[in-house]
């Protein structure tokens, strides 16, 4: 930052506003995976109503961020980082609310399983799977207020045991055998798998905007946690 | 809007006009140019008497692109944009060092005619400044004053060209015979903008083109910009950084630094692509400045 008079201070101030929202969206996002994984893995279905209604909430507000980002753009038009910082917002507001949609994904399939006979092995895998996300989404917020791109670049080594684990899922549920009531249930739960792979991916997703916004440089993480530009067709 | 020409303007714009004949571009006339450029300045400063108003400026302006210079008030930018077609000269005591260099040929050396560097590196002033003349005698008279001795088929020919080419052409093909003054601020300018097309320059030099205009206008000169850097290359002062942004190819940005004897020269900061001088600017200076923390 600089000491020099900040003769734009409406727009900053503003913007920080607007900026705090969009966090606050993906605080509640992480309160969400692990209130989504409980409400699943015990068959809890006041907690995955919560889970929707909060989902009802951070639909709101990211049609109220849309809106007041619109409003910023039209009346101050910023440039340089101001802009960087925009264009990350819409992204993150974006990929945020998509967060959101897949914890109602997962808190859904607590109804759809109710009554139905769980496999314990396939119970644990979730529950190792939302232990390991719900630290990515926490990396990725701190990585953006400091500002810091080494801890950003953690995230996708943060990511592979995530994706291991959701591969695995559909090994566990061919050994499930041949109980159709447990088959159900277990296939159902290969959704859940499905959706927290996607958080996870949404968490390196936001780290890559934490570089953006820091470097101006646009790149996409590979599996090493190096990145690539996002301009080069290759990657 | 008043329509008042002043004086250095009325002297500017008849300069600019000497004759209509098509210049001698010099295109490749020299080895130690690059093509891509049609002005290089070098180590350039300009004072006005005894005050350094801009020092050390090295620029290359690329040919059929549009290059912006901003920066606050008193930067230079316009100082700069003056010595690029040797108007600054018609301040008795502006004076420039180092080169500005025209197809590779320095514009200040001894035996340049100025007249004719103003010809082939034309200017629009911040006011729009017509003749107060017709519509077309606007285009025609400076072209007879310049010796221009075509037909007058040939002459309602080059009125026309000009006008279209200003994009201005079907808005007063019905009232040629009118004031320029009867036109709108908008229309005025783009009036200006083909009175220095008709000299067939190589260089179109803007000097805050759109201060004094309403934001419809401001759109249709910038139109009318993105259309002319196909023939010619543009170089524009402006203080709106999104015009800057919208138009220019690359960005040239000016700032003010105080020496240890509290003197104000505008200097050159940084000269980057547009894009990337406005998302992610190279100095922190400019940062500073497009995100409004300045002082």
């Amino acid at each position: 930052m600089t000491n020099a008079p900040d003769i734009n201070l409406h727009f900053h101030q503003e913007l920080d506003a607007l900026e705090q929202v969009v966090l606050g969206v993906v605080d509640r996002a992480e309160q969400m995976v692990e209130m989504a994984v409980e409400a699943v893995t015990t068959g809890n279905l006041e907690l995955s109503k919560q889970v929707i209604d909060l989902d009802d909430e951070i639909d709101r507000t990211y049609f109220a961020v849309h809106n007041d980002w619109v409003h910023l753009m039209a009346r101050f038009q910023p440039l340089g980082s101001d802009l960087r910082r925009m264009s990350v917002l819409l992204h993150l507001n974006n990929t945020f609310e998509r967060m959101g949609d897949q914890c109602v994904n997962i808190a859904k399939i607590t109804k759809f399983n109710a009554g139905l006979p769980r496999v314990e092995r396939i119970v644990e895998q979730i529950q190792e799977m939302g232990d390991l996300v719900r630290p990515m989404i926490r990396a990725a917020i701190e990585a953006y207020l400091r500002q810091d791109i080494e801890e950003a670049r953690l995230l996708p080594a943060m990511d592979q045991p995530v994706d291991r684990l959701n591969a695995n899922m559909y090994k566990e549920i061919v050994a499930v055998g041949g109980d159709p009531q447990q088959l159900e249930w277990a296939t159902k739960m290969l959704m859940a798998s499905r959706a927290l792979e996607r958080v996870g991916d949404q968490a390196v997703d936001f780290a890559e905007q934490t570089v953006y916004l820091i470097t101006g440089e646009r790149a996409e993480f590979n599996e090493a946690g190096l990145d690539g530009s996002a301009d080069d067709d290759s990657s | 809007m008043t329509n008042e020409t002043t004086t250095e303007e009325a002297d500017a714009a008849v300069a600019e006009e000497q004759t209509v004949s098509l210049p001698d571009r010099a295109d490749g006339s020299s080895s130690q140019s690059s093509a891509r450029n049609v002005i290089e300045t070098r180590g350039m400063s300009i004072y006005y008497g005894d005050f350094l108003a801009v020092a050390d400026i090295s620029l290359d302006f690329a040919k059929n692109e549009i290059s912006a210079l901003i920066g606050p008030s008193g930067c230079g930018k316009s100082t700069v944009l003056r010595s690029l077609n040797r108007m600054n000269d018609l301040i008795p005591t502006a004076r420039t060092e180092g080169e500005v260099n025209y197809h590779g040929e320095n514009i200040y050396a001894e035996g340049i005619d100025p007249v004719q560097v103003r010809r082939t590196i034309g200017m629009v002033f911040q006011k729009p400044n017509p003749f107060p003349k017709s519509i077309f005698d606007n285009i025609a008279w400076g072209a007879k004053i310049n010796g221009y001795r075509g037909s007058k088929s040939d002459v309602e020919d080059l009125v026309r060209e000009a006008l279209e080419a200003a994009a201005l052409w079907d808005e007063v093909k019905d009232k040629l015979r009118e004031s320029g003054y009867s036109l709108s601020g908008g229309q005025q300018q783009r009036l200006c903008i083909a009175r220095a097309i008709a000299t067939r320059p190589d260089v179109i030099l803007m000097d805050e083109p759109c201060s004094a205009l309403d934001p419809i206008a401001t759109l249709r000169i910038e139109e009318l910009m993105l259309e002319l850097k196909r023939d010619y290359s543009i170089v524009i002062v402006t203080h709106n950084m999104q015009q800057a942004a919208r138009v220019s190819d690359k960005t040239a940005f000016f700032n003010v630094k105080l020496d240890e004897k509290g003197m104000r020269t505008g200097r050159l900061v940084e000269y980057s692509p547009t894009d990337q001088l406005f998302t992610s600017p190279e100095e922190k200076e400019t940062e500073d400045y497009i995100t409004g923390r300045f002082g």
